[in-house]
């Protein structure tokens, strides 16, 4: 158990990867090397097209790891099989650009998917935790609205209570602020950062956002499917001070 | 929690993504419904052609009957050689017996100047073989010639005429261009082969049929004496009688083979059958449409709940829980249209038929592998949501 907590999150050494066959057969990852700890948030950048989102389908176990080493929690996801992919997945909370919730579901039913996707039978408590985590990101009051009654922003917090209803000990996200105006952006992001904080969660996230980058431990740059450089927020932004943000208790940055 | 929810242990996704689309959930419904009643229909039909094709075996009291080698049905039953009945009968076992006749006669349908056929049986006057209610109190009666019995529950509205005969009017009409007294009512039913029938004496079915001789009847009654078994006395009466000429069967094996030709050696099961399969192939088109809609529709969300977890297995059994829901909620309206219908089509060509609880059952687990069906050809495509996509 000890040597599990002292063990990196996500472990990554010398992944490449390719799309298409024969002539069409394109390389998009080049030897990376990145690992993420116990309760780190950091955000990947870098333009468009550079493999950020690779990454993050190599590591949810949304794509076959072709060449290098990807361990989740431990997990080697080079040639897993089905099971220990599904379980993988299990382990992970997304967060998706387009928040992906079911049309057809309220808030809370779509929280509530996040126990299902365990694949145990639904607890009797189930609503009253996802009651819970509704109000922890300020939703407690749109439990039973479908999507079509919700702002973007609290579509974006359903989301992400769906994501973290099931305790992950990793959370990935793909540009969840995307969609959002920077007031809402900024504490969405700061919401998953506390809870990150509160819960020893890790979070890689890939983002373009430039108003929440002081929300990160460490930042990643990828250009042309390689890692060029890891900084901190501060040494990124040019050490600009980060928003003011009152309202929310955003914790402690540690840079590692 | 929703109380389904709470019984399934999970969300019931199927049933919110159908009822989320009422319009695209009551088409399926009535595409369910429809090739319910379709199928219904065709059973229906089926079942009516055989229940009328033996109804009136069943009314006879005999326990074996003789008859021509080829015959097919009443109304293609034939002749034998009446002297085959005379041997039948010393056979030992053999309490009594007696020449049935059956033909097919023209008549004048009552208070009108329409013709039609109607199915004439003649047997003499004293010999009750009638299971029939009140057929037996009346029969004596048919011995004064030129009188019969009418079957109120011929095809046509005969209810003035059959009124008149009910209260001794003792209406008359004429029949195969005789002039023929009403002296009582019977109720058998009409067939597909005939719109009704008349009992008559076996002279008066000479003077209406003139092809028919009293050497030469259609059936051959027997009936046994207590304490005999039938098959076995039928074995010993085709032991004596046996040939080219004549056929010895026991009642029941008289019914079993006359509604086994339909089905088996006639093109009408199979027609009717088609008919059921063309049902359920409609059903199952409209189904798969349904349902892979349904499926395209949330292909997103499959994969978003692929990414984040959910087994191939458990997003199947969503497509197949709704598969379950448009059996349920399809075949009920189905059963009680298929109801109404019953009773139109009984109303309209004055036949039995019926709806068995087992042919219920049958129809229902003939649904429930139809949409199991379609919901498997639709759920292809949730195997095939990638959760990669998603991001």
């Amino acid at each position: 158990m000890l040597a599990q907590a002292s063990m990196p999150a996500i472990e990554i050494h010398g992944l490449s990867h390719w799309y298409g066959e024969g002539a069409l057969k394109k390389q998009v990852l080049f030897d990376i090397d990145l690992s993420v700890a116990r309760g780190e948030v950091v955000f990947l950048m870098g333009p468009s097209g550079c493999g950020k989102t690779t990454i993050l389908t190599l590591l949810g176990a949304l794509r076959s790891v072709q060449k290098g080493e990807v361990r989740v929690d431990g997990v080697e996801l080079f040639g897993a099989g089905e099971k220990q992919v599904v379980a993988c997945r299990r382990k992970i909370g997304f967060i998706f650009q387009n928040h992906n919730l079911h049309r057809s579901l309220t808030a809370l039913e779509n929280v509530r998917m996040g126990l299902e996707a365990q694949g145990k039978r639904l607890a009797v408590d189930a609503d009253a935790r996802c009651l819970a985590m509704l109000a922890i990101v300020g939703l407690a009051d749109h439990a039973h609205k479908r999507q079509d009654k919700l702002s973007g922003g609290q579509r974006q917090r359903v989301a992400i209570a769906r994501a973290l209803i099931a305790d992950p000990k990793i959370v990935l996200a793909d540009e969840p602020t995307a969609a959002l105006d920077s007031t809402t952006g900024y504490e969405v992001i700061a919401l998953i950062r506390r809870l990150a904080r509160e819960r020893g969660m890790s979070v890689l996230m890939v983002t373009h956002d430039n108003r929440i980058l002081s929300l990160a431990d460490r930042i990643v740059e990828m250009e042309d499917g390689q890692l060029i450089s890891a900084q901190t927020p501060a040494s990124h932004i040019g050490r600009s001070p980060a928003p003011a943000d009152n309202s929310l208790n955003t914790g402690e940055v540690t840079i590692s | 929690m929703s109380f389904a929810a709470r019984i399934l242990g999970r969300t019931p996704l199927g049933w919110l993504q159908l009822v989320h689309h009422p319009m695209r959930f009551a088409m399926a419904l009535a595409g369910v419904s429809f090739a319910v009643i379709l199928v219904f229909m065709q059973l229906g039909f089926m079942n009516m052609l055989f229940d009328t094709t033996v109804m009136f075996h069943k009314q006879l009291k005999a326990d074996i009957v003789l008859v021509n080698p080829a015959a097919r049905n009443l109304i293609d039953i034939r002749t034998f050689p009446r002297r085959r009945l005379i041997q039948a009968l010393g056979v030992e076992g053999v309490a009594d017996g007696e020449a049935f006749y059956i033909g097919q006669v023209n008549w004048v349908k009552p208070g009108t100047s329409d013709r039609g056929i109607i199915l004439a049986f003649g047997v003499r006057g004293d010999f009750d073989v009638f299971h029939t209610p009140g057929v037996t109190a009346l029969q004596p009666g048919l011995s004064v010639p030129g009188t019969a019995l009418f079957d109120t529950g011929s095809r046509g509205d005969f209810r003035a005429f059959s009124k008149l005969i009910a209260d001794g009017a003792r209406p008359t009409t004429e029949v195969a261009g005789k002039t023929i007294q009403f002296d009582g009512i019977f109720r058998l039913g009409a067939s597909f082969g005939s719109e009704g029938s008349i009992i008559v004496s076996d002279q008066t079915f000479f003077a209406i049929s003139p092809k028919a001789l009293p050497t030469t009847p259609n059936l051959g009654i027997i009936r046994v004496e207590s304490g005999h078994d039938p098959e076995v006395v039928a074995q010993r009466i085709a032991a004596v009688v046996a040939g080219e000429d004549v056929k010895v069967m026991t009642m029941q094996q008289f019914i079993t083979t006359s509604r086994n030709f339909l089905s088996r050696e006639s093109p009408i099961a199979y027609i009717f059958s088609f008919g059921v399969m063309m049902g359920l192939v409609v059903g199952i088109i409209i189904v798969i449409q349904i349902l892979s809609t349904d499926v395209q529709d949330h292909l997103p969300e499959y994969a978003t709940f692929k990414a984040m977890g959910f087994t191939n297995r458990s997003l199947l059994s969503i497509v197949y829980e709704q598969s379950a829901i448009l059996t349920v909620f399809g075949f009920v309206p189905g059963l009680i249209a298929s109801l109404v219908c019953y009773e139109l089509v009984r109303g309209a060509v004055s036949m039995p038929i019926a709806m068995p609880l087992d042919r219920v059952f049958l129809v229902f687990g003939m649904t429930a592998v139809m949409c199991f069906i379609a919901g498997t050809i639709a759920l292809r495509r949730v195997s095939k949501a990638d959760p990669a996509e998603v991001f």
